[in-house]
């Protein structure tokens, strides 16, 4: 939970140059082209920082990369993300330690790293950045070898097994600016002792001890903009100008600030799951022409007259709240700026899209999943200008209105071909058919779409063919034929095919589909899933279709491909069997086809 | 073939490449220095020096200036690159913006 609120600090550079992309895939093609170059030192030595970097981390995710490969890298890379890495271990760290400008390091989640591990950072003069989250092994003994690396501004140890004793000896690294104690026992005396960081502008203390006591000496941290207090038994709003961002979700919030004439500036809060004793008097703390981000999901508010003054929201997550239509009104007093809404699990229904609509020019985002709304609601939406991403998936849109005085059916999702800038629309869990898809083809700039509706069938694929900007399509748990797939001629710019659960699709079929269209990314039970490795970009279906030599990974999924195949006999039998109402129902007794795979990535990773 | 139609690229060891200025224009780092509007004395005569880059790897540049062309204009053959010169092959790229 507190990831989200973290923003990436280590980004594997981008290269430009096509030429030396070509280099990196050759130079990690397989350790025999390991061999060739890293002997050749003075290159080495002079290859710049981002080609560097964008070489070992490819090496890595290839599983080419190894302790003493690593010396190779040794005056070239300044930042390594080994993040999640099971095998990174105090030999890497030794060899890491001797990195001469190594600038960042991650390893997160590299559950061997341990105390010792850690000695080989001591005194290094470049460091300026670590992330020590969830390496469960470290403790108070680990924090002392980071104590002499005086330059580190930025520092993660959350969820490690540092306790207070061990945060009481951070304030030695007089540069810290960022500091990530999530879910470590911070006590109100350890909190007490980091006065000494006077740089500090980020800090996050989710799950700690820490009481409304100790989070008045947060007042003395003068740049402190962001602050994550999460799940702790903190229940005033801190009284800062600096802060900026203020997380306090699952605390109780009851009193306000002490001097009422005061007011938090705040530009964006987080108190999803949180309760209010006054919720009208926390709210008046609050100066609402800064605050442009607020969720209050999962909350067990009421009342949202507040929401009236807050002119400045551009963000605002109302997700499985208790607001219901009478509330909406309060939203659409301050539509004027709002770009994201999120109204998903609430008890909205067509009447507050009916308040909405007309008042939200420049709403960009808006999430409806599990409400109340009906197709109705549609035309209501449709007066959105703005719109480029719909949520509404939702089990009462059919598609279509049947008129009530003749049998017309009127389509209501044709409404949404006014939504000249729509993108993205999600259709999961809806009961729309193929005539309904039909109309999809007027909204031009839809470029990701989600379909899930049981009713849908071959002729869905052939209307989705016309829809021109196509990036990525989802079109899961439906009763897809080979037939369809073969006739489907996707836009030149779908890259993503999501088909899992179209069990009645055979691998050859798939196979076929994915040579005819290398560029294609296809997701199949059946097909070598892009999950192996999430980090890792080599399972591209694409290339492994076009039969990329070399890469073990693949060779073993060939051998595995035996039983997918005894499954496509099993399939073709029951399609002649059975009628299609009949399929649905035996689709759920059915084997996971999943199984065999998860089996084989299993024993890849143990190898 | 008229002057102005090619380009001249020496090397490190003073070895001289002359390719057509087509295919030099593949690298943005040449197509800035050919076509800026004033100043650069290579814009004038065509003579570009690199003393940073060895004979074997400019010579390996300028097949792929050529193979790059080929490849946009359709013919998608691949282009070989030998293990060993992948460093030095990728620094040059990269410093050619190609």
């Amino acid at each position: 939970m507190e990831g989200e609120e973290r923003e990436r600090e280590m980004e594997i550079p981008e290269i430009d140059s096509r030429l030396a992309k070509m280099c990196i895939d050759t130079a990690t093609h397989s350790s025999d082209a390991v061999e060739k170059w890293r002997m050749q030192r003075r290159s080495l030595q002079r290859l710049p920082s981002p080609l560097a970097s964008a070489l070992l981390h490819r090496l890595l995710r290839r599983r080419l990369l190894f302790p003493s490969l690593l010396e190779a890298f040794k005056y070239s890379v300044e930042e390594v993300d080994l993040s999640g890495e099971n095998t990174v271990d105090a030999e890497w760290m030794a060899y890491l330690g001797a990195f001469s400008y190594l600038h960042s390091l991650n390893v997160a989640e590299c559950y061997r790293i341990n105390n010792p591990a850690l000695w080989p950072l001591a005194g290094m003069t470049s460091l300026k950045q670590l992330d020590l989250s969830r390496c469960t092994k470290v403790t108070d003994a680990g924090i002392k070898h980071l104590l002499s690396i005086s330059q580190l501004e930025k520092l993660h140890l959350s969820q490690t097994g540092v306790t207070a004793d061990g945060i009481k000896l951070l304030p030695a690294l007089r540069n810290l600016s960022t500091l990530d104690l999530g879910g470590l026992p911070v006590s109100d005396l350890a909190l007490s002792s980091l006065q000494g960081l006077t740089n500090l502008e980020y800090l996050d203390v989710w799950g700690s001890k820490i009481s409304d006591e100790g989070a008045a000496v947060l007042k003395n941290f003068l740049k402190l903009s962001f602050l994550n207090l999460s799940w702790t038994n903190v229940t005033k709003f801190p009284n800062l100008q600096s802060i900026k961002c203020l997380n306090m979700s699952e605390c109780a919030i009851h009193s306000v600030l002490e001097d009422k004439s005061d007011r938090v500036t705040l530009k964006k809060l987080i108190i999803r799951g949180s309760s209010f004793l006054q919720a009208e008097i926390v709210f008046s703390t609050i100066e609402p022409s800064c605050l442009s981000f607020l969720n209050l999901s999962n909350t067990s508010l009421s009342y949202f007259g507040f929401l009236h003054r807050m002119h400045a929201l551009e963000h605002l997550d109302l997700s499985s709240s208790a607001i219901q239509d009478d509330a909406v009104e309060a939203i659409s007093c301050i539509g004027a700026n709002l770009r994201h809404l999120n109204l998903n699990n609430t008890k909205v229904s067509n009447a507050g899209l009916e308040t909405l609509a007309g008042h939200v020019p420049n709403l960009e985002v808006l999430s409806l999943s599990h409400t109340l709304i009906d197709d109705f609601a549609i035309a209501y939406i449709s007066m959105m200008p703005s719109l480029k991403e719909l949520d509404l998936s939702n089990k009462n849109i059919k598609g279509f209105i049947r008129q009530i005085n003749n049998e017309v059916e009127v389509v209501s999702l044709t409404a949404l071909q006014e939504l000249k800038h729509l993108e993205r629309l999600d259709l999961e869990k809806t009961r729309i058919n193929d005539a309904v898809v039909h109309v999809l083809q007027g909204s031009e700039e839809l470029s990701h779409l989600s379909l899930n509706s049981t009713l849908l069938t071959d002729k869905c694929l052939e209307y989705l063919s016309q829809v021109k900007k196509l990036v990525s399509l989802s079109i899961q748990g439906t009763l897809l034929t080979n037939a369809a797939l073969e006739l489907f001629n996707p836009s030149v710019t779908l890259e993503l095919l999501d088909l899992r659960g179209c069990w009645l699709l055979t691998i050859d079929s798939l196979t076929s589909f994915c040579k005819k269209h290398p560029r294609v990314k296809v997701r199949h039970d059946h097909l070598f899933t892009t999950s192996v490795n999430h980090n890792s970009s080599t399972p591209n279906l694409a290339l492994l279709q076009k039969g990329m030599k070399a890469s073990k990974v693949k060779q073993r999924d060939r051998k595995s491909s035996v039983s997918p195949i005894l499954f496509k006999k099993e399939v073709l039998d029951q399609r002649i069997k059975y009628g299609r109402e009949e399929l649905i129902s035996l689709q759920h007794l059915s084997p996971p086809l999943v199984q065999p795979l998860d089996m084989d990535i299993a024993a890849t990773k143990m190898n | 073939m008229e002057k102005e139609e090619t380009v001249k690229l020496i090397s490190s060891d003073g070895f001289e490449f002359i390719i057509d200025r087509k295919a030099a224009m593949v690298s943005q780092f040449l197509r800035n220095m050919l076509t800026s509007p004033g100043g650069f004395a290579e814009t004038e005569n065509g003579i570009v020096r690199f003393p940073e880059i060895s004979t074997t790897i400019l010579e390996k540049i300028c097949q792929y200036f050529y193979w790059s062309r080929q490849y946009a204009s359709g013919k998608e053959t691949e282009f070989h690159i030998e293990p060993e010169l992948t460093l030095e092959l990728m620094m040059a790229a990269n410093y050619l913006h190609t």
